[in-house]
């Protein structure tokens, strides 16, 4: 799974330590999400988009291996 | 996601405490020389004193590695636990490779146990941490952006 949350985060103007703060995880934990090396739950995933005010489908996409 | 049966995060200082008290105290009896394995194993039995010195100090070490491995990280979230459940999942794996190997190889059951008791705790503490310290040292290398 891909995700845009860096591109979401320089629009709009937030860290990722700000992103941890508004949805309660660690920094690392956004880190690891943003570089494609932990995939999140379905209740973190819907917390983050909420964040951006998007739909789910457009800030995770499926890739064709999953 | 809730994450339940972790102790709270002062408990790993405490486990560590625990840990690191209990080597000079095995230190001091080998050096004192009345440990000679196959020599005292069969005196007294329960409740010698060779006995109690033995589970007094393997208690503190499995009660301080025991510690430091399940008490709770500063920020404990989904990630967090996935990691330790990865961990938690090697050590296993490790510890019964070695297991079988040494069932194999070594017939000293006492050698054997204390084996089963260190390695998955320690492998994974070890990994887990590890693992923390690469989230950490990554976090540092792409900056606060």
């Amino acid at each position: 799974m891909k995700n845009n949350i860096r591109v979401e985060r320089a629009i709009k103007n937030i860290t990722q330590a700000d992103l941890a703060d508004l949805i309660g995880v660690s920094r690392q934990t956004i880190n690891t999400i943003e570089s494609n090396r932990y995939v999140p739950s379905t209740v973190l995933a819907l917390k983050i988009a909420r964040v951006f005010n998007k739909p789910v489908e457009e800030v995770f996409f499926l890739e064709d291996n999953d | 996601m809730k994450t339940r049966f972790l102790f709270p995060h002062w408990c790993r200082y405490l486990g560590y405490a625990l840990f690191l008290i209990h080597i000079p105290v095995v230190l001091f009896q080998k050096m004192l020389g009345f440990d000679i394995p196959g020599q005292h194993i069969d005196d007294g039995g329960l409740f010698s004193p060779h006995h109690l010195f033995f589970m007094t100090t393997t208690l503190l070490m499995a009660l301080g590695l025991f510690l430091a491995a399940f008490s709770k990280e500063k920020i404990e979230d989904e990630q967090i636990s996935q990691l330790r459940l990865d961990s938690l999942q090697w050590a296993i794996y490790v510890n019964y490779v070695l297991l079988i190997v040494s069932l194999i190889l070594s017939s000293d059951t006492q050698h054997i146990l204390f084996l089963n008791l260190l390695v998955p705790l320690v492998f994974f503490i070890i990994r887990f941490q590890w693992k923390l310290f690469q989230n950490n040292r990554m976090l540092k290398k792409d900056g606060n952006i």
